[in-house]
Protein backbone atom coordinates (compact mmCIF):
# COMPACT_ATOMS: atom_id res chain seq x y z
CA UNK A 1 0.00 0.00 0.00
CA UNK A 2 1.58 3.55 -0.93
CA UNK A 3 1.23 6.07 1.74
CA UNK A 4 3.52 8.62 0.18
CA UNK A 5 4.04 9.36 -3.35
CA UNK A 6 7.64 11.58 -3.44
CA UNK A 7 8.12 13.87 -7.03
CA UNK A 8 11.03 14.97 -8.34
CA UNK A 9 10.22 18.87 -9.69
CA UNK A 10 12.55 19.34 -13.09
CA UNK A 11 9.77 18.34 -16.10
CA UNK A 12 7.95 16.59 -13.89
CA UNK A 13 5.94 18.65 -11.27
CA UNK A 14 7.08 21.24 -12.79
CA UNK A 15 6.62 22.07 -16.76
CA UNK A 16 10.60 23.15 -17.19
CA UNK A 17 13.64 23.64 -15.07
CA UNK A 18 13.79 25.70 -12.27
CA UNK A 19 17.22 26.86 -12.08
CA UNK A 20 17.38 27.47 -15.98
CA UNK A 21 14.59 29.99 -15.67
CA UNK A 22 15.36 32.07 -12.08
CA UNK A 23 13.03 34.72 -13.24
CA UNK A 24 10.27 32.96 -14.50
CA UNK A 25 10.31 30.05 -13.08
CA UNK A 26 8.24 26.85 -15.15
CA UNK A 27 4.63 26.80 -14.26
CA UNK A 28 3.16 23.67 -12.28
CA UNK A 29 2.59 20.56 -14.59
CA UNK A 30 -1.62 20.59 -14.79
CA UNK A 31 -2.57 17.03 -14.73
CA UNK A 32 0.28 15.96 -11.89
CA UNK A 33 -1.13 19.04 -9.95
CA UNK A 34 -4.43 16.93 -9.67
CA UNK A 35 -2.85 14.08 -8.85
CA UNK A 36 -1.57 15.72 -5.80
CA UNK A 37 -4.77 16.55 -4.98
CA UNK A 38 -6.50 13.23 -5.37
CA UNK A 39 -3.78 11.69 -3.86
CA UNK A 40 -4.18 14.31 -0.86
CA UNK A 41 -8.07 13.61 -0.95
CA UNK A 42 -7.45 9.57 -0.31
CA UNK A 43 -4.94 10.53 2.57
CA UNK A 44 -1.62 9.82 0.97
CA UNK A 45 1.18 12.07 1.51
CA UNK A 46 3.12 14.45 -1.21
CA UNK A 47 6.50 14.62 -1.02
CA UNK A 48 9.47 16.55 -3.08
CA UNK A 49 12.93 15.12 -4.10
CA UNK A 50 14.59 17.31 -6.03
CA UNK A 51 18.44 18.36 -7.40
CA UNK A 52 17.90 21.71 -7.04
CA UNK A 53 18.27 24.42 -3.89
CA UNK A 54 15.92 24.69 -1.05
CA UNK A 55 13.99 27.17 -2.34
CA UNK A 56 12.62 25.19 -5.24
CA UNK A 57 10.41 23.09 -3.09
CA UNK A 58 8.72 26.40 -1.31
CA UNK A 59 8.61 27.46 -5.45
CA UNK A 60 6.59 24.11 -5.73
CA UNK A 61 4.03 24.49 -3.11
CA UNK A 62 3.18 28.03 -3.96
CA UNK A 63 2.99 26.80 -7.68
CA UNK A 64 0.94 23.82 -7.08
CA UNK A 65 -1.11 25.53 -4.08
CA UNK A 66 -0.30 21.91 -2.42
CA UNK A 67 1.79 21.45 1.00
CA UNK A 68 4.19 19.05 1.31
CA UNK A 69 4.79 16.27 3.95
CA UNK A 70 8.52 16.59 3.78
CA UNK A 71 11.21 17.79 0.86
CA UNK A 72 14.57 17.10 0.28
CA UNK A 73 16.48 19.29 -1.80
CA UNK A 74 19.89 19.15 -2.80
CA UNK A 75 22.44 17.32 -5.13
CA UNK A 76 22.87 13.97 -2.89
CA UNK A 77 21.93 10.41 -4.64
CA UNK A 78 18.02 10.24 -5.12
CA UNK A 79 17.97 6.97 -2.84
CA UNK A 80 19.41 8.46 0.09
CA UNK A 81 16.76 11.35 -0.39
CA UNK A 82 13.63 8.80 -0.31
CA UNK A 83 15.23 7.03 2.56
CA UNK A 84 15.31 10.05 4.25
CA UNK A 85 12.04 10.65 3.48
CA UNK A 86 10.63 7.84 4.57
CA UNK A 87 12.67 7.91 8.18
CA UNK A 88 11.10 11.38 8.52
CA UNK A 89 7.79 10.43 7.92
CA UNK A 90 8.33 7.01 10.03
CA UNK A 91 7.28 5.22 7.12
CA UNK A 92 8.87 2.01 5.65
CA UNK A 93 10.26 2.44 1.95
CA UNK A 94 8.24 -0.12 0.84
CA UNK A 95 5.19 2.56 1.00
CA UNK A 96 6.90 5.10 -1.34
CA UNK A 97 6.09 5.58 -4.69
CA UNK A 98 8.75 8.18 -6.68
CA UNK A 99 7.78 9.86 -9.80
CA UNK A 100 10.98 11.25 -12.20
CA UNK A 101 10.98 12.03 -15.56
CA UNK A 102 14.71 11.09 -15.55
CA UNK A 103 15.52 7.30 -16.28
CA UNK A 104 18.66 7.48 -14.59
CA UNK A 105 17.41 8.57 -12.02
CA UNK A 106 14.36 6.27 -11.66
CA UNK A 107 17.28 3.38 -12.73
CA UNK A 108 19.23 4.00 -9.34
CA UNK A 109 16.23 4.27 -7.25
CA UNK A 110 14.49 0.95 -8.42
CA UNK A 111 18.23 -0.68 -7.73
CA UNK A 112 18.80 0.67 -4.28
CA UNK A 113 15.54 0.63 -3.44
CA UNK A 114 13.84 -1.97 -5.29
CA UNK A 115 10.70 -1.78 -3.01
CA UNK A 116 10.16 1.44 -3.95
CA UNK A 117 7.04 1.60 -7.10
CA UNK A 118 9.38 3.44 -9.51
CA UNK A 119 6.72 5.52 -12.05
CA UNK A 120 7.63 7.69 -15.38
CA UNK A 121 5.56 11.10 -14.89
CA UNK A 122 3.63 9.81 -17.70
CA UNK A 123 2.41 6.59 -16.44
CA UNK A 124 1.18 8.28 -12.83
CA UNK A 125 -2.33 8.73 -14.02
CA UNK A 126 -2.68 4.77 -14.72
CA UNK A 127 -0.77 3.68 -12.10
CA UNK A 128 -3.37 5.70 -8.96
CA UNK A 129 -6.19 3.57 -10.20
CA UNK A 130 -3.61 0.25 -9.22
CA UNK A 131 -5.60 -1.18 -5.73
CA UNK A 132 -1.89 0.19 -4.06
CA UNK A 133 -3.33 3.57 -4.30
CA UNK A 134 -6.81 2.95 -3.55
CA UNK A 135 -7.12 2.95 0.24
CA UNK A 136 -10.16 0.56 1.36
CA UNK A 137 -11.50 2.21 3.80
CA UNK A 138 -11.75 6.31 4.00
CA UNK A 139 -12.24 7.64 7.33
CA UNK A 140 -11.97 10.71 8.95
CA UNK A 141 -8.68 10.60 9.94
CA UNK A 142 -7.07 9.28 6.33
CA UNK A 143 -8.44 12.47 4.84
CA UNK A 144 -7.05 14.50 7.82
CA UNK A 145 -3.64 12.84 7.32
CA UNK A 146 -1.69 15.16 5.38
CA UNK A 147 -2.45 17.74 8.30
CA UNK A 148 -1.58 15.65 11.20
CA UNK A 149 2.08 15.41 8.83
CA UNK A 150 2.32 19.13 8.95
CA UNK A 151 1.82 19.07 12.75
CA UNK A 152 4.25 16.45 13.15
CA UNK A 153 6.75 18.20 11.59
CA UNK A 154 6.12 21.50 13.51
CA UNK A 155 6.38 19.06 16.94
CA UNK A 156 9.60 17.78 15.29
CA UNK A 157 10.98 21.12 14.31
CA UNK A 158 10.13 22.80 17.66
CA UNK A 159 11.91 19.17 19.87
CA UNK A 160 14.93 20.18 17.96
CA UNK A 161 14.66 23.96 19.00
CA UNK A 162 13.79 22.69 22.19
CA UNK A 163 17.51 23.02 24.92
CA UNK A 164 16.05 20.59 27.78
CA UNK A 165 15.50 16.86 27.62
CA UNK A 166 13.35 15.20 25.23
CA UNK A 167 11.14 14.01 28.45
CA UNK A 168 11.10 17.44 29.13
CA UNK A 169 10.11 18.09 25.62
CA UNK A 170 7.45 15.89 25.58
CA UNK A 171 5.87 16.70 28.97
CA UNK A 172 5.68 20.35 27.40
CA UNK A 173 4.17 19.02 24.55
CA UNK A 174 1.10 17.95 27.29
CA UNK A 175 0.60 14.68 25.80
CA UNK A 176 -2.51 13.41 26.43
CA UNK A 177 -3.82 9.57 25.52
CA UNK A 178 -7.39 8.02 25.85
CA UNK A 179 -8.23 4.80 26.38
CA UNK A 180 -12.21 3.88 25.69
CA UNK A 181 -14.39 1.12 25.01
CA UNK A 182 -14.71 1.06 21.41
CA UNK A 183 -18.32 1.67 20.24
CA UNK A 184 -19.61 1.46 16.33
CA UNK A 185 -18.52 4.34 15.41
CA UNK A 186 -15.01 3.54 15.82
CA UNK A 187 -15.10 0.40 13.45
CA UNK A 188 -13.95 1.92 10.22
CA UNK A 189 -10.72 3.35 11.99
CA UNK A 190 -10.22 0.48 13.71
CA UNK A 191 -10.41 -1.31 10.45
CA UNK A 192 -8.12 1.00 8.51
CA UNK A 193 -5.48 0.88 11.38
CA UNK A 194 -5.74 -3.11 10.98
CA UNK A 195 -5.03 -2.63 7.31
CA UNK A 196 -2.17 0.57 7.33
CA UNK A 197 -0.34 -0.64 10.53
CA UNK A 198 2.65 -2.77 10.45
CA UNK A 199 5.43 -1.66 12.42
CA UNK A 200 3.32 -1.69 15.64
CA UNK A 201 0.61 -4.85 14.71
CA UNK A 202 0.58 -7.82 16.71
CA UNK A 203 -1.86 -9.98 13.93
CA UNK A 204 -0.33 -8.84 11.04
CA UNK A 205 -3.76 -9.74 9.01
CA UNK A 206 -6.54 -7.24 8.90
CA UNK A 207 -9.83 -7.48 11.03
CA UNK A 208 -13.53 -6.81 8.54
CA UNK A 209 -15.68 -4.42 10.14
CA UNK A 210 -18.07 -6.88 10.20
CA UNK A 211 -15.26 -9.22 12.53
CA UNK A 212 -15.16 -6.45 15.17
CA UNK A 213 -18.60 -5.74 15.07
CA UNK A 214 -19.00 -9.26 16.31
CA UNK A 215 -16.21 -8.86 18.71
CA UNK A 216 -17.64 -5.82 20.20
CA UNK A 217 -20.99 -7.63 20.61
CA UNK A 218 -19.07 -10.51 22.35
CA UNK A 219 -19.75 -10.83 26.27
CA UNK A 220 -15.92 -11.90 27.10
CA UNK A 221 -14.23 -9.50 24.17
CA UNK A 222 -13.34 -5.80 24.76
CA UNK A 223 -12.60 -3.74 21.67
CA UNK A 224 -10.58 -0.85 22.68
CA UNK A 225 -9.43 2.50 20.67
CA UNK A 226 -6.68 5.16 21.82
CA UNK A 227 -6.81 8.40 20.88
CA UNK A 228 -3.84 10.63 21.02
CA UNK A 229 -3.54 14.39 21.17
CA UNK A 230 -1.30 17.23 22.42
CA UNK A 231 -0.90 21.03 22.44
CA UNK A 232 0.07 20.73 18.20
CA UNK A 233 -3.47 19.30 17.88
CA UNK A 234 -5.70 16.03 17.93
CA UNK A 235 -4.27 12.86 16.14
CA UNK A 236 -7.95 11.05 16.92
CA UNK A 237 -7.92 6.98 17.22
CA UNK A 238 -4.02 6.13 16.61
CA UNK A 239 -4.58 2.94 18.05
CA UNK A 240 -6.57 -0.03 19.70
CA UNK A 241 -6.53 -3.58 20.52
CA UNK A 242 -8.61 -6.63 21.17
CA UNK A 243 -9.23 -8.00 24.11
CA UNK A 244 -10.19 -11.64 25.12
CA UNK A 245 -10.74 -11.82 28.42
CA UNK A 246 -10.66 -14.71 30.59
CA UNK A 247 -14.40 -16.05 31.86
CA UNK A 248 -14.59 -18.30 34.97
CA UNK A 249 -14.83 -21.82 34.06
CA UNK A 250 -12.53 -21.45 31.05
CA UNK A 251 -9.41 -23.69 30.63
CA UNK A 252 -6.86 -20.97 31.61
CA UNK A 253 -9.10 -18.54 33.74
CA UNK A 254 -6.06 -16.66 35.05
CA UNK A 255 -4.82 -15.27 31.41
CA UNK A 256 -5.94 -12.26 29.46
CA UNK A 257 -5.32 -12.84 25.46
CA UNK A 258 -4.73 -10.26 23.29
CA UNK A 259 -4.83 -11.10 19.94
CA UNK A 260 -4.53 -7.55 18.29
CA UNK A 261 -2.78 -4.45 19.19
CA UNK A 262 -1.72 -2.08 17.29
CA UNK A 263 -1.06 1.66 16.88
CA UNK A 264 -0.67 4.31 13.52
CA UNK A 265 2.92 4.51 13.16
CA UNK A 266 2.66 8.86 13.25
CA UNK A 267 2.11 7.70 17.20
CA UNK A 268 5.37 6.35 17.36
CA UNK A 269 7.86 7.96 20.17
CA UNK A 270 4.90 9.66 22.28
CA UNK A 271 4.19 6.99 25.00
CA UNK A 272 1.00 5.22 23.27
CA UNK A 273 1.88 1.75 23.14
CA UNK A 274 3.41 1.84 26.90
CA UNK A 275 0.17 3.74 28.20
CA UNK A 276 -1.99 0.94 26.40
CA UNK A 277 0.14 -1.89 27.91
CA UNK A 278 -0.06 -0.71 31.13
CA UNK A 279 -3.92 0.03 31.18
CA UNK A 280 -4.35 -3.95 29.69
CA UNK A 281 -2.18 -4.92 32.80
CA UNK A 282 -3.56 -3.25 35.43
CA UNK A 283 -6.71 -3.75 33.96
CA UNK A 284 -6.19 -7.32 33.61
CA UNK A 285 -5.08 -7.83 37.33
CA UNK A 286 -7.86 -5.80 39.02
CA UNK A 287 -10.00 -8.69 37.14
CA UNK A 288 -8.34 -11.32 39.02
CA UNK A 289 -6.24 -12.44 35.61
CA UNK A 290 -2.98 -13.62 36.90
CA UNK A 291 -1.08 -13.07 32.84
CA UNK A 292 -1.40 -11.49 29.80
CA UNK A 293 -0.43 -12.99 26.52
CA UNK A 294 -0.27 -10.99 23.25
CA UNK A 295 -0.26 -13.39 20.22
CA UNK A 296 2.75 -11.66 18.26
CA UNK A 297 3.31 -12.40 14.66
CA UNK A 298 7.63 -12.24 13.52
CA UNK A 299 8.79 -10.19 11.33
CA UNK A 300 11.04 -7.77 10.63
CA UNK A 301 8.47 -5.48 10.24
CA UNK A 302 6.69 -5.56 13.38
CA UNK A 303 10.64 -5.06 15.42
CA UNK A 304 9.39 -1.66 17.11
CA UNK A 305 6.13 -3.61 18.30
CA UNK A 306 8.37 -6.33 19.86
CA UNK A 307 10.71 -4.28 21.72
CA UNK A 308 7.31 -2.43 22.85
CA UNK A 309 6.35 -5.53 24.63
CA UNK A 310 9.84 -6.98 25.79
CA UNK A 311 10.34 -3.32 27.81
CA UNK A 312 7.37 -3.57 29.35
CA UNK A 313 8.08 -6.94 30.66
CA UNK A 314 6.76 -9.15 28.45
CA UNK A 315 8.84 -12.65 27.12
CA UNK A 316 8.01 -14.92 24.64
CA UNK A 317 7.13 -18.58 24.52
CA UNK A 318 6.92 -20.59 21.67
CA UNK A 319 3.26 -19.69 20.09
CA UNK A 320 0.57 -21.69 18.40
CA UNK A 321 1.75 -21.74 14.93
CA UNK A 322 5.33 -21.33 12.58
CA UNK A 323 6.06 -17.86 12.93
CA UNK A 324 3.94 -16.65 15.86
CA UNK A 325 5.14 -16.30 19.40
CA UNK A 326 3.35 -15.63 22.82
CA UNK A 327 4.81 -12.76 24.38
CA UNK A 328 3.34 -13.20 28.14
CA UNK A 329 3.38 -11.20 31.07
CA UNK A 330 2.90 -12.11 34.60
CA UNK A 331 0.98 -9.45 36.84
CA UNK A 332 2.48 -10.46 40.00
CA UNK A 333 4.55 -7.73 41.43
CA UNK A 334 5.01 -3.89 39.70
CA UNK A 335 3.13 -4.03 36.49
CA UNK A 336 4.47 -1.94 33.77
CA UNK A 337 3.94 1.86 34.00
CA UNK A 338 2.99 4.48 31.40
CA UNK A 339 5.62 7.32 30.87
CA UNK A 340 5.41 9.85 33.25
CA UNK A 341 4.92 12.76 31.02
CA UNK A 342 1.86 11.45 29.61
CA UNK A 343 -2.11 12.56 30.73
CA UNK A 344 -4.18 9.89 30.88
CA UNK A 345 -8.11 9.15 30.73
CA UNK A 346 -9.29 5.30 31.20
CA UNK A 347 -12.28 3.96 31.21
CA UNK B 1 37.94 -10.66 15.40
CA UNK B 2 36.64 -7.81 18.19
CA UNK B 3 36.39 -8.77 22.00
CA UNK B 4 33.29 -8.58 23.54
CA UNK B 5 34.60 -5.47 25.90
CA UNK B 6 35.47 -3.58 22.01
CA UNK B 7 32.03 -4.39 21.05
CA UNK B 8 30.41 -2.72 24.30
CA UNK B 9 32.91 0.11 23.86
CA UNK B 10 31.14 0.64 20.26
CA UNK B 11 27.35 -0.04 21.59
CA UNK B 12 28.33 2.52 24.16
CA UNK B 13 29.06 5.12 21.37
CA UNK B 14 25.75 4.41 19.14
CA UNK B 15 23.78 4.62 22.26
CA UNK B 16 25.66 8.26 23.10
CA UNK B 17 24.85 8.85 19.49
CA UNK B 18 21.37 7.97 19.57
CA UNK B 19 20.63 9.88 22.97
CA UNK B 20 22.56 12.71 22.26
CA UNK B 21 23.74 12.34 25.87
CA UNK B 22 27.86 11.34 27.12
CA UNK B 23 26.12 9.05 30.08
CA UNK B 24 25.61 6.13 27.80
CA UNK B 25 29.98 5.93 27.97
CA UNK B 26 31.13 5.31 30.92
CA UNK B 27 27.50 3.49 31.72
CA UNK B 28 27.83 0.18 33.81
CA UNK B 29 27.89 -2.88 31.99
CA UNK B 30 24.30 -3.54 33.84
CA UNK B 31 22.39 -0.30 32.96
CA UNK B 32 19.13 -1.54 31.22
CA UNK B 33 18.44 -0.59 27.34
CA UNK B 34 14.92 0.06 27.77
CA UNK B 35 12.71 2.41 29.77
CA UNK B 36 14.66 2.98 33.18
CA UNK B 37 18.33 3.13 32.19
CA UNK B 38 19.57 4.16 28.86
CA UNK B 39 15.73 4.89 28.34
CA UNK B 40 14.98 3.78 24.67
CA UNK B 41 11.54 3.89 24.09
CA UNK B 42 10.47 1.27 21.11
CA UNK B 43 11.99 3.99 18.53
CA UNK B 44 15.09 4.39 20.14
CA UNK B 45 15.18 0.54 20.66
CA UNK B 46 14.29 0.18 16.72
CA UNK B 47 17.12 2.65 15.94
CA UNK B 48 19.74 0.80 17.95
CA UNK B 49 18.93 -2.41 16.17
CA UNK B 50 19.63 -0.95 12.71
CA UNK B 51 22.21 0.71 14.24
CA UNK B 52 23.89 -2.60 15.02
CA UNK B 53 23.21 -4.04 12.28
CA UNK B 54 24.83 -1.08 9.90
CA UNK B 55 27.82 -1.55 12.39
CA UNK B 56 28.78 -4.99 13.43
CA UNK B 57 26.35 -7.40 10.91
CA UNK B 58 24.56 -8.77 13.37
CA UNK B 59 20.86 -9.24 12.82
CA UNK B 60 19.31 -8.93 16.43
CA UNK B 61 15.54 -8.46 15.85
CA UNK B 62 16.06 -11.85 13.32
CA UNK B 63 18.35 -14.25 16.01
CA UNK B 64 16.90 -13.54 18.98
CA UNK B 65 12.93 -13.93 19.26
CA UNK B 66 12.77 -12.67 22.52
CA UNK B 67 14.81 -9.32 22.07
CA UNK B 68 16.49 -10.84 25.96
CA UNK B 69 19.60 -9.26 24.51
CA UNK B 70 18.67 -6.19 24.93
CA UNK B 71 18.38 -6.35 28.90
CA UNK B 72 21.82 -4.19 28.99
CA UNK B 73 25.18 -3.31 27.86
CA UNK B 74 26.77 -6.48 28.54
CA UNK B 75 24.07 -8.66 27.38
CA UNK B 76 24.10 -7.02 23.75
CA UNK B 77 27.71 -6.71 23.55
CA UNK B 78 27.53 -10.76 24.68
CA UNK B 79 25.05 -11.25 21.78
CA UNK B 80 26.96 -9.25 19.27
CA UNK B 81 30.30 -10.83 19.77
CA UNK B 82 29.02 -14.37 20.33
CA UNK B 83 27.45 -13.94 16.35
CA UNK B 84 30.25 -12.32 15.13
CA UNK B 85 32.19 -14.90 16.06
CA UNK B 86 30.07 -17.30 14.61
CA UNK B 87 30.29 -15.76 11.43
Amino acid sequence: MIKCVVWDLDNTLLSGVYLESPDHPPAADPELTGVLAELAGRGILNAIASRNPPEAATYAQAATGHEFAAARCGWGPKPAALAEIAANLELGTDALAFVDDDALERAEVSFALPEVLVLAPDEVADAITWPAFSPSVLTEEGRRRGALYLQRRERQAQAHAFGGSRDDFLRSCRTSISIAMADRADLPRLHELSVRTHQFNSAGTELSQAALAGLLGSADHRVITVRLSDRFGDDGIVGGCVIATAEPGAPDPGIWQVPLLMMSCRAIGRGVIDALLAWICATAKTAGAARVAVSCVITPRNVPLRIALTGAGFRAAAGGGAGTAEYVRSLDGPLPAAPAWVGQEVP
Amino acid sequence: MRSQEAVADQIRQILADLTGDDRPLTAAPDTPLLRDGIGLDSLGGTMLMVAVQRTFGVDVAGEDLNLDCLACIETLAAFVAAHLTAA
